[in-house]
């Protein structure tokens, strides 16, 4: 307001010393006035537009842009979230690995135990997961033995069913898929009937659909499956065991179809039944032998109450006859257990109790088996056992010797 | 007997319930904030899954990423339900969370008033009571009994207000109660209230 006071009076003060008449002067200033009160109005409009726009700034004094700079409020930085949470993949090594010590009574003590068998899990986008399982061995004759446990891609279709293709652990029973683990199995040996040659099956190449589903205040799981099935061993005109390792072939032609219902009805409580059912044929070098009938069922159950965990599990695998074959007759494989495990001293001590009975159409495989069992637990994954074995087998060979077992064991 | 068309029949209608739930595909992955509810739903499903067939495993064992790498392979070998796998991943990353330790003097916890509902049972329900049990005896395996003259609520204040922040180990438990008992959103004075209102229910 001042500067245009200022400049009124100079061009009044101009329009006088340039000496014009008097009616000119006359015309010539009102033309001023109404010039200079237009340029007043219109810079009180400007003023008045600044003050709606920014209150503030109409009255700051002009500043500096270093002082801008410190006037600009610090805007919120939001953490990224971590990588986990945005990667699409995520992979992952897991498995175990054990050294144990077998001395038998007649026998000569010796380190046998030597495994490793590292697992790897490749997860993509939540959807898929390829896991497959090593199994790297030490042999008696010193050799390395190298087999693929396990793998298989598993499609998360929904909350209660995933479908699962490859060659997986037979679901059948609960020792095979669970149990066998050495930092998992309480005993350092498994079962009699639970091993390579036994009743349970062991494996499977196929396609799986499993899944679990909440019941009310219950809960089930289930597995069902379709596979090529087992190969039978004979020798001599009779059957010698049912291979269920897995084979990528199927020698008798036909699909082996089966599965496991788990319930449970109280949280630690779980009761399962296992079924399966096909052809199984003789594998052999001149050709197809006959297929015949391959039936198995299974019931298991683990209950567990503050530090005792029970369990107990049956399952038998039957080879129907075959006339036409070069071993004829059939023949049923048999095995079940019990096992009670007790941990203590808060809780690093476990005690384990085991008796388990294997039937066979071989006299040389039947054994009977008490088992006896101390383990130490290091950490919750990290176990040493000390066990012996009451062993009642074909008198004169290895099953029926009674000895003493150590495992230390690692799960990572 | 052939048992055959009987699995077959079975496999069918399992296959046809479990689609038939209509639902999406879903992940294993928490939330990256998941709910109190979720992690106290995860705290008793890892007890009560992993328990049946080995040890539990220290939270801390693994990284966030590895655990969602192992939870989506025990989905398929334990039979967890996706909704479970999700709630005990939502445990054991808010286990692995790391919490700051109340750096100032602890101040003494404001006694609530003898009347009415005491504040702090409503935050026990809400984070502490999957675990720890409405009767305060410890509802899962290795959760200690409040209740016992020379249990937990024996310490001091201080030293339990660190425990119930940073979260606690106790040596060969099976199961770690995660920092602020997974529940992130947990203030001071939640803890304090929470801390009073155990040693009203339970202390001896």
């Amino acid at each position: 307001m001042e500067a245009m006071t200022t400049r009124t009076a100079a061009l009044l003060a101009l329009g006088l010393a340039l000496g014009k008449p008097a009616a000119a002067d006359e015309t010539e200033l009102q033309a001023l006035k109404a010039e200079v009160n237009a340029l007043r109005q219109e810079l009180a409009e400007l003023r008045a537009q600044i003050k709606t726009t920014n209150p503030t700034a109409a009255q700051a004094p002009v500043a500096t842009p270093a002082a801008q700079l410190s006037q600009q409020p610090i805007p919120q930085v939001t953490p990224a979230p971590p990588e986990w949470q945005t990667a699409t993949s995520v992979s992952h090594l897991a498995g175990y690995a054990a050294v144990g010590y077998t001395d038998r009574d007649n026998g000569t003590g010796a380190f046998n135990v030597a495994n490793f068998n590292p697992i790897f899990h490749f997860l993509y986008n939540d959807l898929l997961l390829w896991e497959a399982e090593l199994e790297i061995a030490v042999q008696e004759n010193g050799e390395t033995e190298l087999n693929l446990e396990y793998t298989t891609l598993d499609l998360f279709l929904n909350d209660y069913l995933t479908l699962s293709g490859g060659k997986f652990l037979s679901p059948l029973g609960q020792f095979r898929q669970n149990l066998h683990p050495a930092w998992i199995n309480k005993l350092p040996s498994v079962p009699p009937g639970f091993g390579h040659d036994g009743a349970a099956p062991q494996a499977e190449i196929g396609l799986q659909a499993r899944g679990a589903v909440p019941l009310g205040q219950m809960k089930a799981n289930y597995a069902v499956y379709v596979g090529n099935g087992p190969e039978l061993e004979a020798e001599d005109g009779e059957l010698h065991g049912v291979e269920t390792e897995g084979f990528a072939r199927d020698a008798d032609g036909s699909k082996v179809w089966g599965g496991r219902i788990g319930v449970l009805p109280l949280t630690k409580l779980e009761i399962g039944l296992s079924a399966a059912t096909g052809d199984a044929a003789v594998a052999t070098e001149a050709g197809r032998e006959p297929s015949r009938a391959y039936d198995v069922w299974g019931a298991d159950f683990a209950y567990r109450w503050h530090n005792l965990d029970l369990r107990g599990e049956f399952i038998q695998q039957r080879i129907g006859d075959q006339p036409a074959s070069i071993a004829p007759a059939g023949g049923t494989w048999r095995a079940w257990y019990v096992q009670g495990a007790y941990r203590f001293f808060s809780p690093r001590w476990e005690g384990v109790l085991r008796y388990g009975d294997f039937t066979s159409p071989r006299a040389s495989q039947a054994q009977r088996q008490w088992a006896l069992g101390l383990n130490y637990l290091f950490a919750p994954n990290v176990i040493a056992k000390l066990a012996y074995e009451f062993n009642d087998g074909l008198p004169g060979t290895p099953l029926d010797a009674n000895r003493w077992l150590g495992q230390l064991a690692y799960g990572f | 007997m052939r048992i055959h068309q009987w699995v077959r029949g079975l496999l069918t209608a399992l296959s046809a319930t479990a689609l038939l739930a209509g639902l999406p595909p879903r992940g294993t992955a928490a939330q990256p904030q998941a709910d109190t509810a979720s992690v106290a739903r995860g705290a008793v499903a890892w007890a009560n899954s992993c328990d049946r067939c080995h040890n539990m495993r220290e939270p801390a064992e693994f990284r966030d990423d590895q655990w969602r790498a192992i939870m989506a392979h025990m989905r398929v070998r334990a039979g967890l339900t996706g909704q479970e796998t999700r709630d005990i991943l939502a445990f054991l990353q808010a286990s692995n969370s790391p919490a700051q330790q109340p750096s100032a003097p602890v101040a003494p916890i404001p006694t609530a008033p003898t009347t009415g509902v005491h504040p702090g049972k409503a935050v026990y329900t809400q984070t502490c009571l999957a675990c720890h049990g409405a009767d305060g005896k410890g509802a899962l395996p290795g959760v200690p009994d409040l209740t016992r003259a020379n249990g937990p609520l024996a310490k001091s204040d201080a030293e339990l207000i660190r425990s119930i922040t940073a979260g606690v180990q106790r040596p060969g438990a099976p199961l770690a109660m995660p920092p602020k008992g997974g529940n992130p959103n947990l203030t001071e004075t939640d803890i304090r209230q929470v801390l009073d209102y155990m040693r009203q229910a339970f202390g001896r």
